[in-house]
């Protein structure tokens, strides 16, 4: 791996396990065994790796994010489930970068150019769910049973981003640090649970899953 | 005569070594002249040579970047959404089949059955004197009894025959009978 490359991945790593505050460009060089000139020759600071970071961020999540909204989930294998387990995915690259969602709003405030494309990037999750709940209803699998389907919709969508954006911060104040399969297996938890009382029999079969499966990684990890 | 032939030869060896020798001397000479024109342009352009050579690395470093995008973009389109969905089904039925509701049945089909268990050795407890004692006991009288009734099997067999043969008598008589009648 190239050194630039590995100046990523540590920071990553750090920023993730001590939050991004704590660490400096010094903690970087010496958690990698270089010099801090050879960083430098990098890196010209803290900025440029944070800024490195969320462009990978950025690509890596508004990528998935677009998933859903050019072709319907399940389309090609049929299978409803697809749109949970999307959640899964979803939520395992956010908690790939969760030293952002850790102390959101005092990473963007530090570092203000991050906060208009952080807002792009929480359209696009809006976008992307509405897509999801558009897609279900149509194939009635979600049923709401209200005929203000729409601003029902839409104070879902809502709901549904607010959880995905700040539960993990939530799951860290609550919990305290837990295995990463508990984190977001609660999280998708959590959203399930939003989308549940819209379901019918069949599918919430998978949010029952869903639970039983949490319960038992609580006692096994306990 | 035969001894000059290998004087020759080692003068043809010489020779050749010579020349290989001499193109060496050339290739380093040309070595040195290079260095020497690059010492002596180096001199002349003063600090245009440096700045060409980091024109290079520069351009160097651009298309390596543009490698590793484009890199980049491979692995995340090979990596696609859908396949990481799929892995995530897999994951899900596995730990699904491991702990989920299979895992209570299993759990209540292994109460049951310890709960049967734990009657039985409750009997068997209860009538613990007994079955202390007839362990020692039985072992004797089964084996008799097997060796017994492996005795009593060969003879039975004589009378099933002669059963046989009385039946095919009472046959023959009927047949006779019926003859007769």
């Amino acid at each position: 791996m190239k050194t630039r490359d590995r100046i990523l991945v540590t920071s990553l790593q750090l920023f993730n396990e001590e939050g991004e505050a704590n660490i400096t460009t010094l903690d970087i060089a010496n958690a990698m065994d270089i010099s801090p000139g050879n960083l430098y020759y990098h890196f010209k600071g803290k900025d440029e790796i944070i800024a490195e970071l969320f462009h990978q961020f950025e690509l890596a999540l508004g990528h998935t994010l677009k998933a859903p909204i050019e072709k319907p989930l399940g389309s090609e294998t049929g299978h409803v489930e697809d749109n949970w387990f999307y959640l899964y995915v979803l939520m395992e690259e956010m908690y790939h970068y969760r030293f952002l969602y850790q102390s959101l709003d005092d990473i963007l405030q530090r570092y203000s150019l991050l906060q208009r494309r952080f807002n792009r990037l929480l359209q696009l999750k809006r976008l992307a769910l509405a897509t999801i709940c558009d897609t279900l209803i149509a194939q009635s699998v979600m049923r709401p049973k209200t005929k203000q389907a729409e601003g029902l919709v839409n104070n879902l969508v809502e709901n549904l981003a607010q959880t995905l954006t700040f539960w993990f911060s939530w799951s860290h104040l609550s919990y305290g640090s837990r295995p990463p399969q508990v984190v977001i297996h609660q999280g998708v938890l959590q959203l399930m649970s939003l989308i549940a009382p819209y379901l019918g029999d069949g599918q919430l079969d998978f949010y029952h899953q869903c639970q039983s499966m949490y319960q038992s990684m609580l006692e096994s990890t306990a | 005569m035969a001894r000059r032939k290998p004087d020759d030869k080692s003068n043809v060896a010489d020779k050749a070594s010579e020349i290989a020798k001499n193109i060496w001397l050339a290739g380093v000479g040309a070595y040195g002249k290079a260095v020497d024109d690059a010492q002596t342009r180096f001199e002349k352009a003063g600090v245009e040579p440096p700045k060409l050579f980091k024109d290079l690395v520069k351009a160097g470093a651009a298309l390596e970047e543009e490698a590793r995008s484009s890199m980049e973009d491979i692995k995340t389109a090979s990596s696609s959404v859908e396949e990481r969905i799929n892995r995530v089904r897999e994951n899900f039925s596995l730990s699904r089949y491991a702990r989920g509701s299979d895992l209570v049945a299993l759990h209540q089909k292994v109460d049951k059955l310890s709960r049967q268990l734990a009657q039985l050795n409750n009997a068997l407890k209860a009538a613990g004197v007994l079955t202390t004692a007839a362990k020692t006991k039985r072992k004797t009288p089964a084996k008799k009894a097997t060796t017994s009734s492996k005795k009593k099997a060969t003879p039975r067999k004589a009378p099933a025959t002669r059963k046989s043969a009385a039946k095919s008598k009472v046959k023959t008589r009927a047949k006779a009978a019926r003859k007769t009648s």
